[in-house]
């Protein structure tokens, strides 16, 4: 077929082989289209983690993974053979899921910024170990429904972006696919930082947050517009926000999840005292240095 | 310029590092192996050494750094001991079936509990299972002439493995013998650059093998792999013998033995200690031999069978344990199997001695060899299995 | 041959559609393009999601029941 053909050449431009084998609906390919897109074919991607290994078994950039508690440590060895080989021209991106960067790997993603090697480490955080059928992860929401909480986590998302820009690394940045031209700005800068950058994307997740797929993108836009989810970046220090939205209530992204369907008013409440307390920290130190 | 000086076993592993052109070096520090890391810090420091020397925050995060770095096509090198072999345990799964000849140093160390910093061979023991070569080295000039080996070995287009040079913390890698390193050009006309068929990660040339579909056949490779790896062995211990001066006798060497129906088998520093009684029991007529295993993976099955057909008794010294297992220590339970299906079967026994590091001494060997000439001449074994160190041998300690 | 399996499909109303490249823009599997002649799906690899159809301003995609 004549379209067959188009799309075979676009799949090869795009370096994505379409027809990932990851839920339909799953952010994560599209996270990756947008990114090979502005990282182009001089890319080694790494990474493992049964939600990540979906999307980039499909990379047609050379790719090479080992397990998911391996984060950013293979791509250690891989950015000093290059250097021993002199290939500064090649870009490392290293990439794995929430549980991994949160949890079993969390020691490891923190060395890799202190000794801020040169790769660029992407989180794409679905917010549970989803493949594995939805267990509660460290960056796992307050309140949220998961097979290992099913009455709702009790305890707090941990903040990773900005424990990992404490670290002192040139660049850490938050993205969402819903807004693609925010998310390639970004990785188009990281790209020509040196050293340890760090990216933070929301991951829409059908099967584990419990919605129609068709509504992927409505979500995580939701997500950005209530302040759940802030786009922000902080380079050398300095905080960003490269996005100030009219804020909405919170609500509004927690009832299209049915992962929420258990909270109660007041758990909502407190979400939003949240949601709010850090939208005007962040407010406060837009603009300004972060490190302590 | 080739030179000669008294020299650890951890200087000797740095040399041999430097010597072999290694590339990237993901190391963490611990006990004994400290001293390694540390000269190769300061070679590179001093200008003497090129290499991208990473200061991991862990042993796991080592060897996977290691792994990155061996497909993306460096030469790497690592060591560890004990705690942190099994600290890194998940991770030395990876290099074999993936077919990346690293090479590391396993700096014996017992592990904890019920250990101390100084060595026994659990640990390396341990990882027999995982498809890495292990050889074994007795002394610091051993350890320099054995890197360098590794590297033909590991790499050579037959093997693609990787390579565990174990040497025994204190007794090797911080005990001084005289050492000579050889000559950096001698070396390069014997190590050729790393090139891996099977690997390359760079954008235009990105090759790697495929996802095996069929893991009973994968595995078989990896098999088949350690099988040839015996004959590579032997070719480069012959071809370094020759170039310089130096050969270990591929996976086995026999030391006075002729005439000999009985023998002794060590594995590492022991073997020094070992050499000295045998020679002593020798001189006063008698006719015990002593077998240095060098290699354990491979492991010298048919070398083994050919020589048990003169050594009617045979002496394991098991510096290990392994609780609950079949009978006695690794290495027994190991030249057991390969010695089975003879006709006429040797008489075995095995001693577990020099456990945390405790020394081994020469009563302690001449004791054992003593057992091990008591039942060739009775046509039988008293006690299969003996922990030496539990009895009294008139030592003070 | 890997076979997808969908339950609903996209089908495009190139008429309505105002060629704004939302429905390209965030297909997850890149299975959607728009061309001069207006939107094209690649069935060999569609699953049937319906990102496009729900992110469409126009209501030009619908998703359709699979045969």
């Amino acid at each position: 077929m004549e379209t067959d053909r188009l799309f075979d050449e676009s799949y090869e431009r795009g370096l994505l082989q379409g027809g990932t084998t990851c839920c339909p609906g799953c952010g994560g390919p599209l996270f990756w289209r947008m990114a090979l897109d502005v990282l182009g074919p001089k890319t080694i991607a790494y990474g493992d983690g049964p939600c990540a290994m979906c999307a980039l078994s499909n990379v047609k950039v050379p790719f090479f993974g080992l397990h998911f508690s391996f984060v950013a440590d293979g791509s250690t060895g891989i950015v000093a053979a290059l250097a021993a080989k002199g290939r500064g021209d090649i870009t490392v991106v290293s990439s794995a899921g929430d549980g991994a960067i949160g949890d079993i790997s969390f020691g490891k993603v923190s060395a890799a910024a202190e000794r801020n090697e040169n790769m660029i480490q992407v989180c794409v955080d679905n917010e549970a170990y989803m493949n594995t059928g939805i267990q509660k992860s460290g960056l796992t929401p307050f309140g949220a429904w998961t097979t290992t909480t099913p009455l709702g986590k009790g305890s707090p998302k941990k903040r990773i972006p900005m424990i990992i820009a404490q670290h002192g690394v040139p660049y850490v940045a938050t993205v969402s696919v819903a807004y693609p031209r925010d998310l390639k700005a970004k990785i188009r800068k990281a790209k020509g930082i040196r050293g340890f950058r760090y990216i933070h994307t929301v991951m829409p997740c059908p099967t584990g947050w419990r919605f129609n797929p068709a509504k992927s993108v409505e979500v995580v836009r939701l997500g950005v517009q209530t302040w759940a989810w802030p786009l922000y970046e902080v380079e050398d220090g300095v905080l960003r926000l490269t996005l100030k939205p009219k804020q909405r209530p919170v609500e509004e992204y927690l009832r299209t999840q049915g992962r929420f369907r258990r909270l109660s008013q007041e758990q909502i409440e407190f979400i939003q005292r949240q949601v709010d307390a850090e939208r005007r920290r962040l407010l406060k130190f837009d603009g300004k240095s972060i490190i302590h | 310029m080739e030179f000669t000086r008294m020299m650890e076993g951890n200087e000797a592993a740095a040399w041999a590092a430097k010597l072999s052109r290694v590339e990237v070096i993901p190391a963490y520090p611990i006990t004994p192996q400290t001293e390694l890391i540390s000269h190769i810090a300061s070679m590179i420091a001093r200008g003497e050494m090129k290499a991208q020397y990473i200061k991991v925050e862990g042993e796991h995060t080592a060897m996977a750094a290691a792994c990155g770095a061996s497909a993306a096509g460096a030469r790497v090198f690592t060591a560890s001991s004990s705690q942190g072999i099994c600290f890194m345990e998940e991770a030395l799964w990876m290099p074999p079936g993936r077919r990346l000849p690293i090479v590391m140093c396993m700096v014996n160390r017992s592990i904890a509990p019920l250990g101390s910093l100084r060595p026994d061979h659990n640990d390396s023991l341990l990882q027999r299972d995982t498809g890495w070569i292990q050889l074994y080295c007795e002394n610091s000039q051993e350890v320099l002439d054995t890197i360098i080996q590794a590297y033909r070995i590991g790499e050579d287009r037959r093997v693609y493995l990787p390579v565990a040079v174990c040497y025994d913390g204190y007794f090797v890698s911080a005990t001084a013998t005289p050492t000579t390193v050889p000559d950096q050009e001698d070396v390069d006309a014997f190590l050729p650059p790393y090139e891996h068929e099977m690997y390359s990660l760079m954008p235009e040339d990105y090759r790697r093998p495929a996802f095996p579909l069929n893991i009973a056949q994968a595995r078989h490779g990896v098999q088949q792999a350690m099988e040839r790896a015996k004959g590579v062995v032997e070719e480069v211990d012959r071809e370094y013998a020759k170039r310089f001066g130096r050969g270990y006798d591929g996976l086995l060497e026999e030391y006075a033995c002729d005439d000999a129906e009985a023998v002794l088998v060590t594995m590492g520093s022991m073997t020094g200690t070992a050499r000295d009684v045998i020679d002593e029991m020798r001189a006063e007529g008698k006719l015990i031999g002593l077998v240095k295993l060098r290699g354990f993976r491979p492991f010298p099955t048919e070398e083994l069978r050919e020589m048990a057909k003169k050594y009617h008794a045979i002496g394991i010294v098991d510096r290990n344990t392994s609780y609950g297992s079949a009978g006695g220590g690794i290495v027994a339970i190991e030249a057991a199997r390969a010695l089975y299906p003879m006709d006429d079967r040797s008489l075995l026994l095995d001693f577990h001695v020099g456990l945390g590091g405790s020394d081994i001494t020469m009563r302690q060997v001449r004791y054992m060899a003593d057992r091990v000439l008591e039942a060739l001449e009775k046509g039988k074994v008293e006690k299969e299995v003996e922990w030496v160190e539990l009895l009294d041998l008139g030592e003070v300690m | 041959m890997s076979h997808v399996i969908r339950a609903f499909r996209p089908e495009a109303d190139n008429e309505k559609c105002v060629r704004c490249g939302n429905c390209q823009t965030f297909c997850p599997e890149g299975t959607v393009m728009l061309t001069e002649e207006g939107v094209v799906f690649d069935y060999r690899y569609c699953k049937g999601c319906g990102i496009c159809a729900n992110e469409c301003p126009v209501d030009a995609i619908k998703m359709v029941r699979e045969a």
